[in-house]
């Protein structure tokens, strides 16, 4: 327990300062590259969808190149998410499947000299961000994961995921987990429009399944 | 007209092709194969229904040839025609071979495919050392020989049909016999494999 405390802090830390430093970039960042993957995640639909795939992301995750391997200043990661566009009855997108593997190679993250590794334990929502000016589509997506490093389980996430053409290396993805006080998005603007890169691997939207 | 109908046959039968590509992905941290040997650590598969798998070890060791700790493998996409993908990943963090012969303490091998693209973009070696011999980044299918041992590729990229493997270590072990070399054992350390055909 006193490992995730130390975990929620650092993160918290770190969360906060990369809010800062995102904002910071934000005059920049409203100037975007080329083919820079905005996705706004304003409007939504509910509708039938699915995203595959994985990859890696460098911290702070707005570059689009690798940090110094020995940095250890990276992220990778496998995830996919499976919804028909059925809604609860608090109009909740609900998702059919998904999995989330994350795992943080950062130093300052690591718990018990150990990378810190997060495990999808349900994936219960999925919406499709249809103001995204990701080129192949966009997926707001979430559920509820575990600190497979502690065993501790129970922490809501969401995602922000986002595939921008191929090959992978203009896509997306963003994660938070609020409880923890861990993210790794990059928001350039409020709210939210995360303009997360891929530094390695893939995602994919798949419009059916 | 010969011609033109086996155009047509063929062009009938591409949507076919295309709708029945299927993705394959494939990842480990370490794989050693010698006389004695035959042993693959953290490897992950990609199900038959797309998906996702994930394998990790806290410490891996074999035999006497390779120490390794904090290996992650995964493998994840999906058979979807046109749009199928594979991406396999396979992290490690410290990682000694051959008693300290080749050391690292941060290798990421990744493999992307999807439907006519492949690369293997976010593969790294970090602080590696090569008999001594500090190497950075070095580039794809960089050979290496180690005396009395055979030689080392690193970040190895082999083509495959519709897709790429790159081991980022690659150990060939060889023995002196009659003037030549013999191959005797391979050691593998962050492999990964995607496809999409």
């Amino acid at each position: 327990m006193g490992n995730l405390r130390s975990l929620a802090g650092l993160t918290a830390t770190v969360a906060v300062a990369l809010v800062g430093w995102s904002c910071e970039q934000n005059r920049n960042a409203l100037a975007p590259k080329i083919d820079a993957p905005l996705f706004h995640f304003h409007n939504f639909e509910c509708t039938p969808v699915k995203m595959t795939g994985g990859g890696r992301i460098d911290y702070p995750p707005e570059q689009t190149t690798k940090n110094p391997p020995a940095s250890h200043e990276y992220e990778t990661f496998g995830a996919h998410v499976i919804a028909s566009g059925q809604t609860d009855a608090n109009g909740t997108c609900l998702a059919d499947k998904g999995e989330l593997e994350w795992v943080d190679h950062r130093p300052e993250m690591e718990i018990n000299g150990h990378p810190l590794n997060l495990h999808a334990t349900s994936v219960t929502f999925a919406e499709v961000a249809t103001d995204a000016s990701c080129t192949d589509g966009a997926v707001h997506w979430g559920g509820i994961l575990r600190v497979e490093n502690t065993h501790q389980d129970g922490y809501d996430f969401e995602v922000w995921d986002c595939d921008n053409g191929e090959p992978g290396n203009n896509d997306g993805f963003a994660i938070s987990v609020p409880a923890l006080g861990y993210a790794v998005q990059c928001w350039a603007v409020t709210p939210a429009e995360p303009t997360c890169y891929l530094t390695g691997g893939n995602r994919q939207f798949h419009p059916t399944h | 007209m010969k011609n033109l109908n086996l155009m047509l046959i063929l062009l009938s039968a591409w949507p076919a092709v295309v709708a029945g590509q299927s993705a394959r992905a494939t990842s480990y941290a370490v794989s050693v194969r010698t006389a004695t040997v035959n042993q693959t650590t953290a490897a992950a598969t990609l199900p038959d229904d797309g998906t996702l798998a994930q394998t990790q070890t806290s410490d891996v060791t074999i035999a006497s040839l390779v120490s390794a700790q904090d290996a992650f493998a995964t493998a994840t996409g999906g058979s979807d025609g046109d749009q199928s993908d594979a991406v396999s990943s396979a992290t490690l963090g410290t990682v000694n071979i051959l008693n300290g012969l080749i050391t690292a303490d941060g290798v990421v091998a990744i493999s992307t495919s999807t439907s006519g693209n492949s690369n293997t973009d976010g593969c790294s070696l970090g602080n590696l050392v090569v008999n001594g011999v500090q190497v950075s980044d070095p580039g794809p299918n960089t050979r290496l020989d180690l005396p009395g041992v055979g030689y080392v590729v690193l970040n190895e990229q082999i083509a495959t049909s519709g897709g790429v493997t790159v081991n980022m270590i690659h150990v060939v072990l060889q023995q002196q016999v009659l003037g030549g070399s013999v191959k005797t054992g391979d050691i593998i350390v962050g492999s990964a494999s995607s496809s999409v055909n």
